[in-house]
């Protein structure tokens, strides 16, 4: 099936909320996750009746030994459903590495279908006690038989393996990679909400951080926090009645790991072959082009997703966001810039899984940034890495 | 230090296992297309065959270095850090590739594209964990 998605700018975004995020906290997830629930329903000018759909995915994305408990350390769309007491029509999970553009486009979907009128999306983020990726373990089963014995475990080398090749590729230095990381940290900054509010962090901090994985320090990775964003959707004939400015959903893509290997080595190759691919059907499906983009809010959960994801979106060649994130294009305070982590990111605000993304776009789009807000008619999220996960377009103007 | 972990075997993977602990490297080939894969499938990734019948055949186990990292803090107990990691595209099939240990240590000079070789790390009697060797650039 080819062409533009049957429901581009049918489904909008009407409304959200956000917890304040921590480090860690005593509350249990789920009673966070239920306050800022209803904080979004009534943000979207509804009461938890009139919510008939739920969408999320509720993986804590832990290589460590942590138990997940739906309510405590992870909420699903079901347990968030039964404690808001609502009937809902239509309850789903997705599951896979593309937690929030998987949920998303199931939420799309029902809304398009007509399966539900109002969708509730969340994602739910708690940071455990102890050490986030510390791990016990004393036999590698499954899986795991094929890279635990030899020490490569979590995410962080595979990531790691990634970003060695592209510098060694392309000659792109730390140097290079500080200018991401500052920026997110700068834009991260500047939201109460955020864990690095008011707290940026400078080029010589960076600079002076070791490494942990070569060439990826801890800096590199966004910092794992207790969190909840919550966003109500529905269709666009009934969005126009509604309090906030809609946000509709151009068209979005997903894609799926193609090659078998073993788990977490995913490759340079392997990302770049499916973020072309997945670039081409989100632009077929959105029917938009990367240079009418305004604001597209990239993934930065590692900070090399950043080169990933300009390249692969199309939004400089190939080799070269080294490059050009040094020549200061993703820079938030420059007058025409790309700004792609003007929402601080997952660096600048900690492991919220896209929802800074999302987020950032719903805000500016729907005028609603306030002191930070940007001229932009159409943006864009990723999420995760473009052999796992998917993009979506927006927009505030469906005519 | 506690012990380094040790791969269990399991019906899939009991050959390569065995092979291993006798410092041979094994993989499992479909015998429809002739295609190796790791790790082991359900069906064959290359020719999407239901019947693979894999049988177990030695490869030479030489390659060639795509990318490495130092894991100077490992998540797991007992790894003496730092250490290398390599991945490699095997000479076998460049499609397959491993991630193993590069025995030489983090001080040996690398290179994209560098000719390595597999070897055998003994963790147990009985257990040996594929790694790699740097071997002379052809």
């Amino acid at each position: 099936m080819s062409g533009l998605f049957l429901a581009r700018n049918q489904v909008a975004v009407v409304g959200y909320a956000h917890s304040q995020v921590v480090r860690r906290s005593t509350e249990p997830l789920g009673l966070t996750a239920l306050r800022t629930a209803r904080a979004a329903i009534a943000d979207a000018g509804l009461v938890p009746s009139q919510i008939d759909g739920f969408a999320s995915s509720s993986l804590m994305p832990t290589s460590g030994d942590h138990a997940a408990q739906d309510g405590i350390s992870v909420v699903s769309s079901d347990w968030l459903a039964q404690h808001l007491g609502t009937e809902p029509k239509y309850v789903v999970g997705f599951q896979g590495i593309g937690q929030l553009t998987g949920s998303l486009t199931l939420a799309v979907n029902a809304l398009a279908s007509g399966a539900a009128d109002y969708v509730l999306l969340h994602r739910a983020l708690y940071s455990p006690p102890g050490k986030y990726n510390d791990s016990s373990l004393t036999q590698a089963r499954g899986g795991q038989q094929w890279s635990a014995p030899q020490g490569f475990f979590g995410a962080l080398p595979g990531i790691a393996l990634v970003y060695n090749e592209y510098c060694q590729r392309y000659g792109a230095t730390r140097e290079a990679m500080a200018h991401v990381v500052v920026e997110a940290r700068k834009n991260g900054a500047r939201l109460p909400w955020g864990y690095w509010y008011d707290k940026p962090l400078s080029f010589d901090d960076y600079m002076a951080e070791p490494l942990i994985n070569d060439p990826m320090s801890r800096l590199d990775c966004d910092i794992p926090v207790h969190g909840v964003g919550v966003f109500i959707l529905t269709r666009a004939d009934r969005a126009k009645d509604m309090p906030n400015k809609p946000v509709f959903i151009s068209g979005y893509a997903n894609a799926y790991p193609s090659h078998n290997r073993i788990s977490l080595h995913w490759t340079l190759d392997d990302m770049m072959e499916a973020g072309r691919a997945q670039a081409a059907r989100l632009w077929e499906k959105s029917g938009f082009t990367p240079d009418q983009i305004d604001l597209p809010q990239v993934y930065d959960a590692f900070s090399p997703y950043v080169y990933i994801w300009l390249e692969s979106l199309g939004f400089c060649p190939e080799g070269e966001a080294h490059r050009f994130v040094m020549d200061g294009n993703i820079d938030s305070d420059r007058p025409g810039s790309l700004a792609v982590v003007s929402g601080g990111g997952a660096l600048g605000n900690g492991r919220l899984h896209g929802v800074p993304q999302l987020l950032e776009c719903y805000l500016q789009l729907s005028g609603r940034a306030e002191a930070r807000q940007r001229d932009a008619t159409t943006a864009l999220f990723s999420y995760s890495a473009p052999n796992f996960g998917g993009a979506f377009v927006l927009t505030n103007d469906a005519s | 230090m506690s012990a380094r972990l040790l791969p269990v075997p399991d019906q899939a993977s009991a050959p390569y296992w065995q092979a291993c602990a006798e410092h041979v490297l094994k993989l499992p080939c479909c015998s429809r297309c002739n295609e190796f894969t790791l790790p082991p499938d359900v069906t064959c990734p290359s020719c999407h065959s239901l019947e693979p019948e894999f049988t177990w055949q030695p490869v030479t186990g030489r390659g060639k270095v795509r990318t490495w990292t130092v894991i100077r803090q490992s998540f797991l107990g007992g790894f003496k850090v730092p250490f290398v990691l390599v991945d490699v595209q095997l000479d076998d099939q460049p499609q397959v590739r491993m991630i193993g240990q590069l025995l030489d240590g983090p001080e040996a000079p690398l290179s994209i594209g560098d000719a390595v070789a597999v070897a055998f790390d003994d963790l147990a009697p009985g257990v040996a964990v594929p790694a790699f060797r740097k071997a002379e650039n052809a």
